[in-house]
């Protein structure tokens, strides 16, 4: 019968030890592509890191290469170009001639991502748990890589869609729209006698943004510039007069005053401003814009409820009340002259 | 001629501004005339002649734009569209006219057969502003007519401006909104593509309504039919996939429109209203120095706001109760009469002791009894409560407690339809309206039967007095503080359970302060408020209260404990046990149903001291003795809350249309009241009461 035969045990056994081989392999193939979409990898968190960076190069200018991203990251070139490899290995970064190196659209778009994440959870660390603006920066820099976007959008939901990260940056929408703004560094703006207002710092060198937010500089403030000797320049903010070194002027970044909007929400009783944004979109962007808030309208902030919330605005000849977290989803710019 | 040529008459305009006085003085029948925004969801109708005209009138929801984006919007927007109206009436707002404009200009583009009404005509003149009609009429390309509707100024002229805009031949040219070069090119080229594909209706607004993304627009094109947007035939023919090639091409355009294509569309829009404004308007005082911001400085104080809010509930509450009471008694010895009279004539027909038990007994002494404890209360309060309505009070009521109501995911309209529960229930549910957010409105109707209306605080009072005599006000005080918590505890569970993803918002115009005007306020209190809600109660009433009597009385002749009414207690008695409540009890609570008003006649019955619902001084005396306190007040806890009138239920359909909800509205109430009664009388029964 062939059911004892030898020969029939043989095969079976062949073609089990080959169907186990098989499986075998496939599941050593799969967990070796699998690896890198861990999102705790410490790989992959540094190949993001690069990311990011490369971002901010992205946005800087046009053409850039491994030496840029090793001057920005700090690292060896060596190591740099470890890490350039994993960015084409994710297909976010293509190499071109001469070593020159471009983003795709899946690495903008996850750089883009990262940033957004950033930027939120720090807005979320300074104003929800009252971390001070030089601590944020590391404890952000872990978060962002965690954060899943369902996570991200309620989180933005939750902080009434803010347009600014604490230090000043901007917070892109979800689909990267992006407000452009003129900013030049300190020390390249400096026109004595002008009034400049701080769009932002940089936040990547933690103990010099500590310092200089305890001088009160701090975005958003506004800043005279007096005078610049050699390499000191000097600032005055409320009469009070600081010497900051030209290396630190690099790091702080301003605009022509007023240019900075800010969210309605967070005008002082009795202000007035004019409205630049709406933010938010959808049906509350529709209606907003329906009740007179559109580019260019003129507001004054008449009071706030008696419990801090809702605040009542004049606007286009009514009186609206929004809560907070409504009005903050206008962007204006705060009208300081009669 | 007796032949008079039919005109229809959509009237349109943002919320809050006359629009209903307009409507009520020229067709005489009045309306709800409110001074918060957003009162009139409903279609109104209403006719009136002039000439050999006979006008059709149809107001149509107060809106602030034609967006599309509320049902409101779409109510307004389609009937504009649908060609039934021959001409327009936008009423607008002299003293905002930048913000009425928006609107304005929305119309005109869809229609040139448009007269404005611009009212309001004398508050613009207090605030110390003057407003050049004839600039404002050249600049808007359509008649515009001052009036001052609650005067009944300048409507014989808008009557006659509305006859002549829709007989006459040549038309109008309304100024039309600069969209910028842009917007402008983009959207002729899309009228271009339509016009070759057949479509020629409305191009410019459908390209412009394309390119601004609005959903309704933007769905027709998807399902390939505009047969909503124009009324050729023609354009049914055109297939889904022409159709779909126009969107895509307006989604590629209005992407690269920048910043922001729905943006800069209204920006453009609000800028010639700003142009228009800044043309016809004078303004001679500046704001800050109107009363209404004096007023405000205190009403919403950091401080005195919360003593002003409290002491005006409060004082209303109380005339309400305190004053019903004097007619209340009036009205009842009244209906005694006449039931006397009415028993003794059929007695006199020799007509047969069930007709006159069913028809004495059940009827007339129950309706009466329904109308004569709930007709004054109902007067004093809704009075009081429009008057604060219409002087302006209450939007800030709103804006005052919305932090408050934010906490339990609620907002501060919330508030407005609870305190007008106060008055009814059923006419809270109606209030709800006024918010606009779905879910904070389904809330506020879900959670108005467990405010105490004055129905139960009336009947109830007796209760409390007779048990509880000198603490009668700290008690009636725990019974407020109970509902208030209710209340809070039921929205902020409901919110959990049914609403956790959908976000809260809170808009809300804030009406200048207005004096009343007293006729609007009484005639909306009678017509509007206490005939509708007597009416509803009434026709509920009387089959309820007959039907009651039929179980008290049959079988006839027998035993109380052989009726059906004794039947059913003794059925009810072991599921009141844990909560203290005893089967009469259940049982004449389920009498209340009704009409939470005939309470203490209900024990009455339940009791079998009488078979009808007429006199309750005897079960009064009866009460007093067989019942404790603690019994008295567990009882006086669930019928406070239990279970919303059968009046209320039918409105909760009314608004909400959905069966899950009529269940949560009759759950919540229960569980709740459940709860604390049981907390109540077992915590009683612990402390040895």
């Amino acid at each position: 019968m062939l059911i004892f035969s030898h020969w029939f045990w043989s095969v079976l056994s062949f073609f089990f030890a080959a169907l186990w081989l098989w499986t075998f392999l496939r599941q050593h193939r799969e967990k070796k592509k699998k690896l890198p979409s861990v999102s705790t990898d410490q790989n992959y968190i540094e190949a993001e890191d690069a990311l990011k960076a490369a971002y901010h190069l992205h946005e800087k200018k046009k053409d850039w290469d491994s030496k840029d991203l090793s001057l920005i990251l700090g690292i060896s070139d060596n190591l740099t170009n470890g890490l350039v490899d994993v960015l084409i290995d994710f297909k976010w970064a293509k190499k071109e001639r001469k070593g020159k190196l471009h983003l795709t659209e899946k690495g903008k778009q996850r750089g883009r991502e990262l940033i957004r994440a950033h930027r939120l959870w720090e807005k979320y660390l300074v104003t929800r748990k009252g971390m001070s603006l030089d601590e944020v920066h590391s404890e952000a820099n872990r978060v962002e890589h965690e954060i899943t976007s369902e996570e991200l959008e309620k989180l933005d939901n939750e902080l009434g869609y803010p347009a600014w990260d604490p230090h000043g940056q901007f917070i892109s929408e979800p689909d990267g729209k992006t407000m452009s703004l003129p900013k030049h560094s300190l020390s390249e703006a400096w026109q004595s006698g002008s009034r400049m207002r701080i769009v932002s710092l940089n936040d990547e060198y933690s103990p010099l943004l500590a310092q200089l937010v305890a001088l009160g500089l701090k975005p958003g403030v506004d800043v005279e510039l007096v005078n610049r000797k050699q390499n000191i320049l000097s600032l005055r903010i409320d009469d009070k007069n600081i010497p900051i070194a030209e290396i630190t002027a690099n790091h702080i970044f301003v605009a022509p005053s007023p240019i900075l909007p800010m969210p309605l929400g967070e005008l002082p009783i009795g202000s007035r401003a004019q409205v630049t944004d709406i933010k938010g979109g959808g049906k509350h962007q529709r209606r907003m814009l329906d009740m007179g808030f559109v580019p260019g309208a003129e507001i004054s902030v008449i009071r706030k409820a008696p419990l801090g919330d809702p605040i009542e605005y004049r606007v286009k000849g009514t009186a609206v009340a929004l809560r907070q977290k409504d009005a903050d989803t206008v962007l204006v710019e705060e009208l300081n002259d009669k | 001629m007796t032949n008079k040529k039919r005109i229809v008459v959509g009237m349109a305009g943002n919320p809050n501004v006359g629009k209903s006085a307009i409507f009520n003085a020229l067709t005489g029948s009045r309306q709800h005339v409110g001074n918060w925004p957003g009162k009139t969801i409903e279609r109104a109708e209403g006719i009136f002649h002039q000439d050999n005209y006979e006008i059709n009138l149809v107001d149509l929801p107060g809106t602030y734009s034609l967006a599309a984006q509320s049902l409101e919007e779409i109510v307004a927007r389609d009937y504009i569209i649908s060609g039934e109206p021959d001409v327009i009436l936008n009423v607008v707002d002299a003293t905002s006219l930048e913000r009425n404009l928006n609107l304005t200009l929305q119309i005109t583009e869809l229609t040139d057969k448009v007269v404005v009404a611009l009212n309001l005509m004398d508050e613009i003149q207090r605030q110390g502003s003057e407003i050049n009609v004839e600039k404002l009429e050249k600049s808007l390309g359509v008649p515009v007519i001052p009036t001052i509707a609650v005067e009944g100024q300048g409507l014989s002229e808008l009557a006659e401006s509305i006859i002549s805009i829709a007989t006459e031949k040549h038309q109008h040219r309304p100024i039309a909104v600069d969209y910028g070069i842009t917007v402008q090119e983009y959207a002729k080229d899309l009228e271009t593509d339509m016009t070759n594909l057949g479509i020629y209706e409305r191009n410019h607004w459908i390209a412009l309504r394309l390119l601004e993304d609005d959903p309704e627009v933007v769905n027709a094109f998807k399902e390939g039919n505009l047969a909503s947007f124009c009324t050729d035939k023609k354009t049914l023919d055109v297939s889904v996939d022409a159709l779909n090639k126009v969107l895509k091409r307006a989604t590629r355009l209005r992407e690269s429109i920048r910043p922001d294509a729905r943006i800069e569309i209204v920006r453009r829009r609000y800028e010639l209203a700003h142009d228009i404004f800044h043309r016809v308007v004078r303004i001679l005082r500046p704001i800050e120095q109107t009363s209404t911001e004096r007023v405000d400085r205190i009403v919403t104080h950091r401080i005195w706001s919360w003593p002003i809010t409290l002491m005006i509930i409060v004082v209303v509450l109380w005339i309400t109760i305190k004053g019903a009471n004097v007619p209340s008694d009036l009205l009842a010895s009244g209906f005694g009469w006449l039931a006397d009279v009415s028993r003794s004539f059929l007695v006199n027909q020799h007509a047969p002791w069930w007709l006159i038990g069913a028809l004495v007994d059940g009827l007339i002494v129950g309706t009466c009894t329904v109308i004569a404890v709930m007709l004054p209360p109902m007067i004093i309060f809704f009075t009081a409560f429009n008057l604060m309505e219409d002087i302006g009070f209450i939007p800030r009521i709103a804006f005052n407690l919305d932090r408050l109501m934010r906490a339990v995911g609620s907002q501060g309209k919330h508030t407005l339809v609870a305190l007008m529960s106060f008055g009814c229930n059923v006419t809270g549910v109606l209030t709800s309206r006024i918010i606009e957010n779905p879910k904070d409105r389904i809330i506020a109707i879900v959670t108005s039967p467990l405010v105490i209306c004055n129905g139960r605080f009336g009947a109830g009072l007796a209760l409390i007095i007779l048990f509880f005599g000198n603490q009668a006000l700290l008690v009636t005080l725990i019974y407020l503080v109970i509902s208030v918590a209710a209340v809070l505890l039921a929205t902020l569970v409901l919110n959990h359970l049914f609403f956790r993803q959908e976000p809260g918002g809170f808009v809300m115009e804030l009406p200048p302060y207005r004096t009343p005007k007293w006729g609007q306020v009484i005639w909306r209190t009678l017509v509007h408020q206490v005939g509708h809600t007597m009416s509803r109660a009434v026709i509920i009433a009387a089959p309820a209260t007959f039907i009651i009597w039929l179980l008290g009385n049959l079988p006839a002749g027998a035993p109380f404990e052989h009726t059906a009414v004794g039947r059913l207690v003794a059925v009810l008695a072991p599921m009141g046990k844990p909560f203290g409540l005893t089967g009469e009890m259940l049982t004449a609570l389920l009498f209340t149903l009704p009409a939470k008003e005939i309470v203490v006649p209900s024990l009455a019955m339940t009791y079998g001291l009488q078979t009808t619902l007429v006199d309750s001084r005897a079960i009064l005396d009866y009460l007093a003795q067989s019942w404790t306190s603690l019994t008295a007040f567990s009882f006086l806890t669930f019928f406070m809350l239990y279970l919303p009138c059968l009046v209320t239920v039918w409105a909760t359909w009314k608004e909400t249309r959905k069966l899950k909800w009529i269940a949560m509205s009759l759950f919540v109430p229960l569980v709740i009241a459940s709860l604390i009664t049981f907390v109540v009388y077992q915590g009683g029964l612990l402390l040895g009461l």
